[in-house]
């Protein structure tokens, strides 16, 4: 069963062609990795997955099977159901660390406070910031904040996890506390798609990669295949790139 | 010098404190008119609907091209032709009509400041564009909007002193009339602007005591 599919995803700014006509499916369970040079679309695919971008006319996005219509249908429910991690975390600087991870729960959702309480400190836990609670965004380390905003996501149960570049804003030392906290969510078995520029952890951790340039998706594959045995030129010359830097 | 000074300050002691009372009424009431009438105004602004945003434009252009003398005469007399209002009411009404049009200009401020990931976060996680803006947007943009908005608040406090040629008796007037009776000008004038001063300094403290209640994380932090 895919939990989430595009067919033909097209998206303009103006007048520029961003993304050309992607062709995306996810299994559950599965990680997707998406990888490829700046703008080449990556980000632009993944935010058309929750409507945050409202993809062309013509495009579909179906979810579950069923298809989204982003001018009918309720797009809030629709994210409600895909949890979303940014490359700047965007945690709100005016709630404490449990607030932020309760906020959506139980204004959304309708969750009672203790409920959405001791679900926050499960994830908390899971994150590895379980003495944090009580702390303020400002207070937090670039990683522990990712940390945070990951626990705000799962907190809504999604059924699928985006991951935009979660690592990028991050100093080196900070990068591995949540690769490691993603990595224990794809053994738990959610389903993720992320864009990324670590390649290592996408060969580690993904089900598939799938290299986009100019808003095309020109090559997909296991990911031990892919970094081994590219069959695009265009891959190769980005692999080269990005891993002899 | 000094002791015509305490003359007035003696003499004219309860009518200043009274005075004092009635411009705090004035500014107490028309800054609070003022934030509803600047919230709204804001909101046009920002509005995607044209006609939302031309009645906007068209209200902030209008009071911040003419001068408040001007203004608050042209709605006393306009204001007190269509209902009987006092001049307290009139004057209140008048002041917040004006000072309405910069708030309005502060929160709009503030609220495009706030950095458009808070939003797409908010909403990525299944608010509405409303819950948004009431959870995520709106409390970041108050704290941001305290420090201008104090500053507009004082100057409320010291536009207040227009309304004495409606005939208001607040601090201005009071002094008008004393000087007229004590001919001491310069020494009762003196003691209307340490009056008005002394108010603007404790306002001051207060504005700063609340951006500090405000902003929770710095209090944490320092």
């Amino acid at each position: 069963m895919n939990v989430i599919e595009t067919r033909s995803l097209n998206k303009h700014f103006g007048d520029l062609h961003v993304l050309k006509g992607a062709d995306l499916t996810v299994a559950e369970g599965e990680v997707v990795a998406i990888i490829g040079p700046s703008g080449s679309g990556k980000s632009t695919l993944l935010r058309c997955l929750n409507f945050l971008e409202i993809p062309d006319e013509g495009s579909q996005v179906l979810l579950d099977g069923e298809p989204i219509d982003p001018q009918h249908d309720d797009l809030n429910k629709v994210r409600e159901r895909m949890g979303m991690v940014f490359q700047h975390f965007h945690l709100f600087p005016h709630k404490n660390v449990i607030n932020n991870i309760t906020i959506a729960p139980e204004n959304v959702k309708g969750v009672p406070r203790s409920e959405a309480k001791a679900k926050a400190r499960d994830l908390l836990e899971k994150v590895g910031l379980p003495d944090k609670e009580k702390a303020w965004p400002s207070q937090l380390s670039g990683g522990q904040k990712q940390r945070v905003a990951i626990a705000r996501a799962l907190a809504m149960d999604p059924e699928i996890m985006l991951f935009d570049e979660v690592t990028s804003a991050l100093d080196p030392e900070l990068v591995a506390e949540v690769l490691q906290v993603v990595k224990d969510l794809a053994a738990g078995g959610m389903t993720m798609v992320m864009v990324t520029h670590e390649m290592g952890f996408a060969r580690e951790v993904a089900d598939r990669v799938i290299m986009m340039d100019e808003g095309m998706i020109i090559e997909e594959g296991e990911p031990s295949e892919f970094f081994t045995n590219p069959s695009e030129e265009r891959t190769q010359a980005f692999l080269s790139q990005v891993l002899h830097a | 010098m000094f002791s015509s000074l305490w003359v007035v300050i003696d003499s004219h002691f309860y009518g200043f404190l009274k005075a004092t009372g009635v411009t705090l009424q004035l500014t107490a009431v028309s800054l609070a008119l003022a934030v509803l009438i600047g919230l709204v105004f804001a909101f046009f602004k920002l509005s995607r609907n044209p006609v939302a945003n031309l009645v906007a434009n068209a209200y902030i252009g209008i009071v911040r091209g003419t001068p408040l003398i001007v203004l608050l005469m042209f709605l006393y007399f306009g204001i007190s032709s269509i209902v009987l209002l006092s001049s307290f009411w009139a004057g209140s009404l008048a002041l917040a009509i004006h000072a309405g049009a910069y708030v309005a200009e502060i929160f709009r401020g503030a609220i495009q400041s706030i950095d458009h990931g808070q939003h797409e976060a908010a909403r990525s996680l299944g608010m509405s564009r409303r819950t948004a803006m009431r959870l995520i947007i709106l409390p970041q943009s108050f704290r941001r909007a305290i420090p201008p908005l104090g500053n507009q608040f004082i100057i409320g406090l010291k536009d207040s002193s227009l309304v004495a040629f409606l005939g208001v008796s607040e601090i201005y007037s009071t002094a008008m009339t004393a000087a007229a009776a004590n001919f001491l000008p310069f020494e009762t004038y003196l003691v209307a602007g340490l009056y008005y001063l002394v108010l603007v300094l404790i306002f001051t403290v207060l504005v700063h005591k609340l951006e500090i209640k405000l902003a929770p994380d710095r209090r944490a932090a320092t």
